[in-house]
């Protein structure tokens, strides 16, 4: 069970993978766009961008709107434990941590560009799992996914 | 019958278990770097088939290895040596159980071969792609994995997951993957679950080893009584198991089982799990929440009484039941058929003898319910199955008239896992009864804002 339950409105998409926090936010303004935003462990590296490829105009040095939407939803997904360790910030004391955003401060990388469609293709494959068709059909090995 | 009997474990299972650890620590360091003691442990389990028709592909297998020849029939060999000697754990702690309880073991129901679809070509192409991935992991060993040899293994997954005739593989493989990429990359030591992902390795080749029969199974028609529920899941997949007494004209009554999936993701919990369950096993979900019968026509059984789920060929009956008393009367008939396992899928894990405790045969101790009193006898509660639902707590124990539980096998003894509390009331205390009435309220939340973010996206992308 995940921490907390947490909205998909704003944040369809988060993600603990590759080394990354990574995910999809949607744009305040537009239905139709979305904006493909990272935080890279280890180096502190981050980006954002639409899945088109075209930079975020938020993004000027530090963390834009979009990523800090992202790290509070990875917060309260994961919860901050997992995220202070995956992404490496020894600084930070997760117990204290009440959202993502106190965070941002701890990462000391810049932007650093990554092909937005490497993050969205997962959030296709993500999506994918909500659309296969569920079954009747005993499945004996689920018995050791106990929660 | 006395539980109070199953204090102490059958001494070839402890063994079996013993050898079983040292094999693992192979799995952990990996079977690319076999150190002697490696290879001595190796040898132990070739001698302890010796004799079997597995003895001779396992010793190929381990001379190969030793010779670091990597190729697939050799991690098939290991594999289903593993497997078999989980399956030999399994059947001597049935029987322990049986004679406990006082009942014959539950058999496998004689059926004619029944003639259904072959798995697709395409199937046996991504299973060589399973057994492949699975080859790799335990090669570099579980401790030694990185995460660039773990991500390719997810279009091999999408690809499965599209193949309805790899339905199983798919629930294992995501669940499996799921766990992997929880641990990689680690930073430091990572902590190995390594009996476990072994387990979850083993359950995975020899599910890949050939594309899937279709297995036989009959027709029934009668009255599903269910009186008992279990909740599954990972990230990727929720499972709801319903058990049941299944009324059919002309035979005694009898326990079945069945089993309603639903793929989703991690954010879907709660709630939006009625969603999705619903959609598969929406009379199901009525059934158990108003404690009624349900008339199914041309469901199918398979040999283990699991029966494959099937909305269009159920139906929910008026009546309230008294459930407590159907359970009682069905687990503690000596001669009412119960569900089983195949030999290929036996392993501890998988025991789940139904029993029925009645009220003045137990008694709550303390809050956390760690453990029941029988007859002033302390037993072990499987606390860690306690479902995060309302449905049933802890709580519910004390004062209670009477349970069923699954007497399940883990961490080296036996415990009791509670899965219907009757307290009395017209509906008893199950998982799944708060299900039904939350179906509505997942309009408009996580589930239905994906749901319609993959009809855009997906549609787009094909
Ligand atoms: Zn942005």
């Amino acid at each position: 069970m995940l921490p907390r339950a947490r909205k998909v409105q704003k944040v369809p998409f988060v993600e603990l993978y590759a080394g990354r926090l990574q995910g999809v936010v949607s744009s305040g303004s537009d239905e139709e766009r979305v904006y493909v935003s990272y935080f890279e462990a280890g180096t502190g590296n981050f980006y954002c961008s639409t899945n088109n490829n075209r930079p975020c105009g938020g993004l000027r040095g530090s963390p834009c709107k979009h990523l800090i939407e992202l790290i509070n939803e990875g917060v309260l997904q994961y919860g901050p434990a997992r995220v202070v360790a995956y992404l490496g910030l020894q600084q930070a004391e997760p117990d204290k941590v009440k959202s993502g955003a106190e965070l941002v401060r701890f990462i000391k990388g810049g932007p650093h560009k990554v092909e937005a469609g490497m993050v969205f293709s997962r959030f296709l494959t993500y999506l994918q799992y909500v659309s296969v068709a569920p079954t009747g059909v005993p499945l004996p090995d689920m018995a050791w996914f106990v929660r | 019958m006395s539980l109070t009997d199953l204090k102490s474990v059958p001494e070839p299972v402890v063994q079996t278990a013993e050898l079983i650890g040292h094999l693992d620590e192979v799995f952990e360091s990996g079977f690319g770097r076999l150190s002697s003691a490696n290879l001595q442990t190796l040898a132990s389990l070739a001698a302890s088939f010796a004799g079997t028709p597995l003895a001779e592909p396992l010793d190929a297998a381990i001379a190969g290895l030793g010779r670091s020849e990597f190729v697939d029939r050799h991690f098939a060999a290991i594999a289903a040596a593993r497997a078999a000697a989980h399956g030999a754990m399994h059947d001597a702690l049935v029987a322990q159980a049986s004679v406990a309880l006082g009942r014959p073991r539950a058999e496998l129901e004689a059926l004619a071969d029944t003639p259904g679809q072959a798995a697709p070509p395409r199937a046996a192409v991504l299973l060589e792609s399973v057994r492949q991935w699975l080859m790799e992991l335990a090669i570099a060993g579980f401790a030694n994995l990185e995460v660039g040899a773990l991500l390719p293994f997810q279009a091999t997954l999408d690809a499965i997951m599209a193949e309805p005739a790899l339905v199983r593989h798919a629930a294992l493989l995501s669940g499996f993957l799921d766990e992997l990429l929880t641990v990689f990359p680690a930073h430091g030591k990572p902590e190995v679950p390594r009996l476990r992902w072994a387990d979850l390795w083993t359950r995975s080749m020899v599910l890949s080893l050939a594309p899937p029969t279709p297995a036989a199974t009959r027709e029934v028609k009668g009255e599903l009584r269910v009186f008992a529920t279990d909740l599954r899941q990972h990230d990727h997949v929720v499972s709801l198991v319903a058990f049941g007494a299944l009324h059919e004209a002309g035979k005694p009554a009898r326990v079945v089982r069945t089993q309603v999936s639903a793929f989703k993701v991690d954010v879907l919990q709660g709630d939006d799990l009625a969603g999705l369950l619903n959609e598969v096993g929406g009379k199901l979900l009525e059934a158990i929440a108003g404690g009624q019968g349900l008339k199914i026509s041309g469901m199918l059984l398979h040999a283990t009484g699991d029966l494959v789920w099937q909305e269009a060929r159920a139906e929910v009956l008026p009546a309230k039941l008294k459930l407590a008393e159907e359970a009682a009367a069905v687990l503690t008939s000596p001669t009412a058929l119960r569900p089983s396992a195949r030999p290929e899928d036996r392993h501890p894990a998988v025991v789940e003898e139904l029993v029925w405790l009645p009220g003045d045969g137990y008694a709550a101790v303390g809050k956390e319910a760690r453990e029941l009193s029988l007859g002033g006898q302390p037993f072990p509660l499987a606390f860690e199955r306690w479902p995060s639902s309302d449905d049933l707590l802890a709580a519910d124990l004390a004062g209670s008239k009477g349970l069923v539980a699954l007497l399940r096998f883990d961490g080296g003894r036996w415990s009791l896992q509670p899965v219907m509390i009757d307290k009395g009331k017209p509906v008893p205390r199950m998982i799944g009864t708060g299900l039904q009435a939350v179906r509505g309220k997942a309009k408009g939340g996580n589930l239905a804002t994906l749901k319609e973010r993959a009809g855009k996206l997906l549609r787009k992308k094909s």
